[in-house]
């Protein structure tokens, strides 16, 4: 009984930073109608952007966190004004592998600018834990929860209650009545790369300080990020939010009761039942 | 006229690439088969995802099946490697028929990502399977020489060109063209859409299942990972793209030009060739996003201005 | 449709081209070459990159002193390594190169055992010896090849040593959790891992196989946790050692002891721990040490200076396996006093000689036999603790909880 309290917990903690890694990415995909399959990388990117703030500058890695995700917005800004923007109308394939090569691209980058050593983010707080009626909780990814929690509600928020949300839904929905809006599309999406790449790097920060960095954790991280955005379908950030957790339990729980090799076998096969059953995600919108 | 040309120049190819292991180095048949199955892997992807517009990312599946299947078969039953071969691809194609007809419901992206989905549940069960030597992978026995495994992919590659090329030209390929350009209509016209695409996936199945089991024995060990690697998918999708999706040679002829220029790249500037690699995607898919096929065929009207061309067109 | 026609012509020219580029490989002469292809980039070249310091590392130095006894001519010895970006496909190819192409008729190997076991076959299709430091796994060594040798102990040892310490500490070890990831080389530590904690008389409270690359061990943590065992035993890979340890202390789980088959030799792995990584386990078929004497490089604990003051770290036993592999070829060559692939094999097949890593002699499989040493994280320092000879430095046992260190 305690042991399930303890998967409960351990489940629920590991989906909010799952949920936040796939924000971006059911952000960027809904909007822009982009697979991004950088996602992952970017991710990666902003784990080493704060790495490199804290024991280069000293800086405490939540402190490190906006400062990550702004750094991650130009990145995201620049890749889709300079180039996702000159293939944002053709067939999809196309954007498929035109991510797929920015991420083999920016794999490399990586490898040759901070080399395969392994790299944690480690403040002297990393491991600090307290009880809550006898399950362990670790304070950094209660913390991280927390704050795929508030950025997701905050994404809401700006997506539903600012002109310039607005208008990204607009955009998402229809180019033309954008374009009656007064909006100049090619600075809408590479603002919302942006916001997407941004969200990646706050998630990277965070994966840093509970798990490790190297330059090939990208492929891994995207996949998940996609059995979230399916799940929690591309309309709603707070769909996001249920994907995250779901996956999180169920990963928890396949690893307490049937045995840890039969996580991705449980995660994935979730994945394909939903998209079988509901083609548009448990809670999407219609394509 | 012209198209006997064609015909006549593809037989003379074929025949020249037979020819090829009495005169070249093992090296260079090794890096023979190894692109030759690239072009099966290409031209069987081509099928579902050039032709009937389904982007799929299972096709390492039905080539990891093939691979197991072979595997399996040879190590467990004690078949023969022939036997073997057609084990995988008749596994591989009723996965086909059943996956297919579950999935080909689904456009698009959601039609990617759930195939993407079914390759990795298919490397978790693989990896939990007793039979299937679990994630520690299957030792196969060592057939010394290549001229068996070259001639067997070359083989590979000429029948499945000549499916697509009867695809083509049939009726079942208008179906299934029809399908890519507009479904609904396609089945207004009287085209069992459904049929039509778990058609296509299974004979896609089956190439891409006979390239797994002659990998499988010429590379003598297959773990789950590199069996269902998403990795050689994306391969497949970009050397069809890259020759042209929806063509009877351009899969080939990408599969042959993006090989030599991998192999070249990672023999002479070794750890940047994944880098260089990326970069010859990334330009490629901006300049020419309908591939060599339709650069051929349109560059000597636009000349230069043909990059140009199809940049404005896909840009906002 | 002349269009077409271009485009089919195309098809030969890349074979054209790459027989071209085939053709244009260099012919050495008055120098032996070895041949790799090793992980510089990709997810192995963590520890792959270690091979291809220690190949080159140990070729400067033969060379330095006066390379290679052939007969009577003396030769100096030549690498070419090729980077095959983690992929055990491209792998294979490249060393069909070195083999056919570029006539090299010794090799040294990859890391990781699946990597050794997909291009051994290729030493073993052209009748060239492989000397590989990289692979352990059972699997490279029970095909019955002629033509491939290990330096790295049996796998199903690993635990051995560390579970003769835990029954002598105090209090002794009496239940063990064993969590070992899913790929052959662990799956085999694991298999013998059970008989020797059997022979031990130690009960096994929890014996879970995870899947390779996993990065959440909070499950598995919460059930050591409640099943309390003494010791923990983990036999994967760094990136999961890393998290594994990361995450006990976040979950605050502390077994008296916990024992990892990697990371804790490796200089790169403690930094990224820092403090947490004291306390930590682990085992090395090899420590410098000056009792081990060296033809090229004096003892072991010399070897360690001058790798230290050219790559500005410690070796850890990756890179003294790798330098032990050229060492062998070395050997083996001057002893057939030829370079013919054939004539080298027997030759490795009889090499008895002593290095900085230990004895080197093959058995008839071709693996090598070596003690592993427990090793323990104290301070950030490796220390040894546990030999074959007894306890050789006093072990941090049992590990205090998190909160208290």
């Amino acid at each position: 009984m305690n042991l399930l309290w303890q998967g409960i917990v351990n489940g629920v903690l590991l989906g909010g930073l799952y949920a936040l890694m796939a924000l971006g990415l059911a952000l960027v995909w809904g909007v822009l109608n982009i697979v991004n399959l950088a996602h992952g990388a970017l991710i990666m990117l902003g784990g080493y952007v704060c790495y490199y703030l804290f024991t280069g500058a000293h800086i405490d890695p939540f402190v490190a966190l906006p400062i990550t995700a702004a750094v991650l917005f130009v990145v995201g800004y620049a890749i889709q004004r300079r180039l996702l923007n000159l293939v944002i109308r053709a067939p999809m394939f196309n954007t498929l592998l035109i991510t797929f090569g920015l991420d083999v691209v920016l794999t490399y980058a990586a490898q040759i600018a901070f080399s395969a050593d392994f790299r944690t983010v480690n403040p002297s707080y990393a491991g600090a834990n307290f009880s809550l009626l006898g399950a362990t909780v670790p304070v950094v990814r209660l913390l991280a929860f927390v704050i795929a929690l508030a950025l997701t509600f905050g994404l809401w928020l700006f997506l539903t209650r600012t002109p310039l949300g607005r208008a990204i839904r607009a955009t998402s929905q229809n180019l033309v009545a954008a374009r009656l809006y007064g909006v100049e599309p090619r600075r809408i999406y590479a603002l919302t790369f942006g916001i997407g790449a941004a969200l990646a790097g706050a998630a990277g920060a965070l994966y840093g300080v509970v798990s490790q960095l190297n330059p090939y954790i990208g492929t891994s991280l995207t996949a998940k990020s996609f059995v979230i955005a399916i799940i929690g379908g591309l309309s709603n950030p707070l769909g996001v939010i249920v994907g995250g957790l779901v996956l999180g339990l169920v990963e928890s729980m396949t690893s307490l009761y049937i045995g840890a090799t039969y996580t991705n076998v449980a995660s994935f096969g979730i994945l394909v039942l939903v998209l079988i059953v509901r083609p548009t995600g448990l809670l999407g919108r219609t394509a | 006229m012209r198209a006997r040309v064609v015909v006549t120049l593809c037989v003379v190819v074929a025949v020249l690439l037979a020819g090829v292991p009495w005169i070249a180095s093992p090296a260079t048949i090794e890096f023979g088969i190894n692109m030759l199955l690239l072009a099966a892997l290409a031209q069987s992807w081509n099928i579902i995802g050039g032709y009937t517009g389904y982007p799929s990312f299972g096709n390492s599946v039905f080539y990891g099946l093939g691979s197991y299947g072979t595997a399996v078969a040879m190590l467990s039953w004690q078949l023969p490697f022939g036997v073997g071969l057609v084990v995988g691809a008749v596994i591989a194609v009723v996965f086909a028929l059943l996956l297919g007809r579950a999935v080909l419901r689904l456009r698009g992206h959601y039609f990617a990502i759930c195939t993407l989905g079914v390759a990795e549940v298919m490397t978790a069960i693989v990896s939990n399977l007793e039979i299937t030597g679990r994630n520690q992978g299957l030792v196969l026995p060592l057939l010394k020489g290549n001229v068996l495994f070259y001639e067997l992919s070359l083989a590979l590659v000429v029948v499945a060109t000549l499916v697509v090329w009867w695809i083509a030209r049939s009726r079942f390929g208008f179906g299934l063209v029809a399908i890519r350009e507009n479904e609904e209509a396609a089945a207004s016209m009287g085209v069992d859409t459904t049929r039509y695409k778990i058609f296509a996936f299974a004979i896609s199945a089956a190439i891409g299942a006979v390239a797994g089991g002659i990998h499988a024995y010429w590379i003598t060990f297959i773990d789950p990972v590199s069996a269902f690697d998403i990795g050689l998918n994306v391969k497949m999708i970009i050397m069809a793209v890259f020759g042209g999706p929806g063509s009877i040679l351009g899969p080939v002829v990408g599969a042959f030009v993006l090989s030599a220029i991998s192999e070249v790249l990672s023999s002479e500037i070794s750890t940047v060739a994944g880098l260089f690699f990326g970069i010859v995607i990334v330009v490629a898919v901006v300049f020419m996003p309908r591939g060599i096929a339709d650069l051929l065929r349109r560059f000597h009207t636009y000349r230069w201005r043909y990059f140009a061309a199809n940049v404005r067109a896909t840009r906002v | 449709m002349h269009r077409i026609a271009f485009k089919v012509a195309l098809a030969p020219l890349a074979i054209a081209a790459c027989a071209a580029l085939a053709a244009a490989g260099p012919a050495a002469a008055a120098t032996i070459t070895l041949g790799a292809s090793v992980q510089m980039t990709g997810s192995l070249a963590n520890t792959g990159r270690y091979y291809k310091d220690g190949y080159e590392f140990a070729v400067d130095r033969i060379n330095k002193a006066g390379g290679v006894k052939v007969g009577s001519a003396h030769e100096q010895l030549a690498l070419k390594i090729l980077d095959n970006q983690s992929d055990d496909n491209l792998a294979v190819r490249q060393y069909t190169q070195l083999v056919s192409t570029d006539k090299i008729g010794l090799l040294l190997g990859p890391f990781a055992s699946g990597t050794v076991i997909a291009t051994s076959s290729v030493a073993e299709k052209y009748e060239v010896p492989m000397v590989q430091g990289g692979g352990a796994s059972d699997q490279i060594f029970s095909r019955g090849y002629k033509y491939v040798f290990g330096t790295l102990p049996v796998a199903s040892k690993y635990f051995e040593s560390t579970i003769a310490a835990g029954a002598k500490l105090n209090p002794p070890v009496k239940t063990v959790a064993l969590l070992y990831a899913d790929d052959a080389f662990d799956v085999s530590v694991a298999k013998g891992t059970r008989t020797w904690l059997e022979k031990a008389g130690m009960k096994l409270v929890l014996d879970e196989r995870y899947s390779t690359n996993a990065s959440d061990f909070s499950s598995l943590l919460s059930r050591i946790k409640s099943d309390h065992p003494d010791a923990v035993l983990v036999a994967g890979h760094e990136t999961e050692v890393l998290n594994f340890i990361r995450q006990s202390k976040s979950l605050d789980v502390s077994p008296k002891l916990y024992s990892f088959t990697v990371g804790v030799p490796s200089a790169d792995f403690r930094k990224a721990l820092g403090k947490d990584g004291d306390y930590a386990f682990g085992m090395t078929s090899w420590l410098p040490s000056a009792s081990m004497k060296d033809r090229w490089f004096g003892n072991g604990e010399e070897f360690e200076k001058a790798w230290k003051a050219q790559f500005g770290f410690e070796p850890d036993y990756h890179a003294a396996s790798a330098v032990a592999d050229v060492e062998a070829f070395v050997m083996a060559i001057e002893a057939a006093g030829s370079t013919d692939p054939k004539k080298v094999r027997d030759a490795l097949s009889k090499v008895d000689f002593e290095s900085l890593y230990g004895r080197i002699q093959f058995d008839s499989v071709g693996q090598i036999s070596l003690p592993q040493t427990v090793v323990q994280v104290q301070n950030g320092n490796v220390v040894p603790v546990y030999g074959d000879k007894g306890f050789i430095n006093k072990a941090m046992y049992p590990m205090p909880d998190w909160s208290k260190r």
